[in-house]
């Protein structure tokens, strides 16, 4: 039986689509050469300024950063500062994740959201960099100077994004589910949180993006170990080549951790929505 | 529990109903804070942990001048210091804006100009300010030109993300019908193109501005013997818990006060519309660039004992 569809592709393309389709890839193929273009230039100018304008030791070029990289992964401190960091990410994010998100749901009490009002605000504004040195001059080296400064520092954003959730929530389905006398228990379970899944991956992926910053900011200050000591140690030694392979090669970690796995896993759960809204 | 329909929940005494009004919430919160810092301060065995009441008056003695400290010949005393660190954002603030509306437009207007820019106007924007911070501190040693250029390098990428997506959320119709109905570009300008994009280029700002002096403290710590992050490091060197403290809350002060006194009045008279987007939504930036505008209840709706407000005037995306 032929439908519709199958006709549609068995009739030639007209002239006009041809067009378009011919346009279409010109435009993708000039873009493609204006994005390597860009890569060229500024790597090269990178490169230049490093070799010509500032003392190489000082501003390294793509190069040599990327000389660095064997020296580094041979010396086994890879992998350790990698685990110290990531620990840190975990144990405190963790917390802060758990604590933003169930303070979130909670702002359907008016009271808990007048309560944490100015706490969010407050940690919205204030710099990591506050909490980071308040919490190492009361508790030094030990674990929860860092985990009083990630927490801190990224739980209010977690909150703000559920909170939004909250708003959006069909205020219909409330509603009727306390017109038919259902627990509030089980509304949460079975409307709010459903509804704020999306809202709460948001918050998860908003969220790192600030935890790894702030966790290697504390380090930078407060630790042996990781990728922030690590970053100070080399620009103490003006090793800066060794600094920036540090510092980009987690910075490329935390990125492909954040856009690929965390926003394509966010994509996927929640294809069946998309077809809904649209 | 199942809360019978059309339950008046407001039954109680005029003392109860008080107690547990949002707003009595919201004003025990400063409370509950101290609270906290007394058991911490009872719980935690260090000679250094200083008491509300310490560091309060310390700060008192700074605001007042009458501590004694002289911290440098060019910024002896709080103010001095507040002044440096406020010229040297606004300064920062300044050049990022420029560099930031120039290169926005230019990206907004045409896609060979995006394509070449994009992904590393991404990497700026994800990169963490203390890398520049250290980086620049080392090249430019101590000075100003590494604590201003962290500002710009933190600042710019918010500008430019915002003003370009302001140039393309310029409708389009309205311009192909003004130029059929021969009106001048510069009128076009002026009407379309100008309004369209003034939300975007303020919301741009107040995000280069806040997230700007977030990485200028921290510059500061490292490529500066002047400013704000230079004297809480200073307070840190010296171990003394009183004047980090003191100087975080002044922070947080200084902070607060700019979002509320000066950018939420202003975002509030330029542009009664928000922008369908703001720049995290665009791409996943920094500390606080989220609005806050829609979050929470406004301080009048509290007053009101509604169950549920009404979602008037609360913009959503999808």
């Amino acid at each position: 039986m032929a439908t519709t569809l199958d006709k549609k592709e068995l009739t030639p393309r007209s002239a006009e689509e041809e067009r378009l389709i011919a346009l279409r890839k010109r435009d993708t193929r000039r873009k493609w050469f204006w994005r390597i273009a860009g890569y060229v230039v500024i790597l090269g100018t990178w490169q230049w300024f490093s070799s010509n304008v500032f003392n190489s030791r000082i501003v390294p070029g793509p190069i040599q950063i990327v000389e660095v990289f064997p020296d580094l992964w041979n010396s086994g401190r890879f992998a350790e500062s990698y685990a110290a960091t990531l620990t840190r990410i975990g144990i405190s994010f963790g917390l802060s994740f758990l604590f933003g998100a169930l303070l979130g749901v909670a702002t359907q009490i008016r009271w808990v959201a007048g309560f944490f009002k100015d706490s969010i605000t407050i940690g919205l504004v204030s710099p990591g960099l506050v909490w980071a040195l308040t919490g190492l001059v009361i508790w030094g080296f030990e674990p929860q100077g860092w985990i009083f400064a990630i927490f801190l520092t990224t739980f209010a954003l977690v909150t703000v994004n559920v909170a939004e959730g909250i708003q959006a929530l069909p205020k219909d389905l409330i509603d009727m589910s306390r017109a038919f006398g259902v627990t509030t228990w089980r509304r949460q379970r079975e409307i709010v949180i459903p509804f704020l899944a999306p809202f709460i991956f948001t918050a998860l992926r908003f969220g790192f993006s600030i935890a790894w910053k702030v966790t290697v900011l504390t380090e930078v200050f407060s630790s042996n170990a990781g990728i922030g000591f690590e970053m100070r140690v080399a620009s103490q030694l003006f090793r800066m080549d060794e600094f920036w392979a540090w510092a980009l090669s987690f910075f490329v970690f935390a990125l492909t951790l954040e856009k690929l796995v965390l926003q394509r896993y966010e994509r996927k759960f929640f294809r069946w929505r998309e077809e809904v809204s649209h | 529990m199942a809360t019978p329909v059309g339950s008046a929940p407001m039954q109680g005494s005029r003392l109860r109903r008080a107690f547990t009004s949002p707003v009595t919430a919201r004003i025990l919160f400063p409370f509950a804070v101290i609270a906290v810092w007394y058991l911490i301060y009872y719980t935690i065995d260090s000679r250094i942990f200083p008491t509300p009441v310490e560091v309060l008056e310390f700060m008192w003695e700074e605001i007042t001048l009458t501590s004694g400290v002289r911290y440098s010949s060019v910024a002896t005393n709080l103010y001095g210091q507040f002044g440096i660190s406020i010229l040297r954002l606004t300064a920062g603030f300044l050049i990022a804006t420029t560099i930031g509306t120039l290169l926005g437009l230019a990206m907004g207007l045409w896609k060979s100009v995006d394509a070449f820019f994009h992904d590393w106007v991404m990497a700026i924007l994800a990169m963490p300010a203390l890398v520049w911070a250290l980086a620049l501190s080392i090249i430019f040693g101590f000075g100003h030109t590494a604590p201003v250029l962290t500002v710009i390098l933190a600042g710019v990428p918010f500008v430019i993300v915002n003003v370009r997506e302001g140039v393309r959320n310029t409708p389009k119709e309205l311009i192909d019908m003004a130029k059929s109905f021969e009106v001048p570009q510069e009128k076009i300008t002026r009407h379309v193109l100008l309004p369209s994009l003034m939300p975007f280029f303020f919301a741009g700002m107040r995000y280069a501005y806040s997230i700007g002096w977030k990485g200028l403290v921290i510059a500061e710590v490292f490529g500066s013997q002047v400013g704000m992050g230079w004297t809480i490091k200073f307070w840190y060197d010296a171990h003394r818990a009183k004047g980090v403290i003191g100087y975080a809350l002044f922070f947080i002060i200084f902070a607060v006060t700019l979002e509320k006194v000066v950018f939420d009045p202003l975002a509030r008279r330029t542009f009664k519309w928000r922008p369908a987007l703001n720049a995290y939504q665009l791409a996943e930036g920094d500390f606080g660039a989220v609005s806050q505008e829609g979050f929470l209840l406004e301080e009048d709706e509290i007053d009101q004992d509604i169950e549920v407000t009404g979602m008037e005037g609360r913009s959503h995306d999808g």
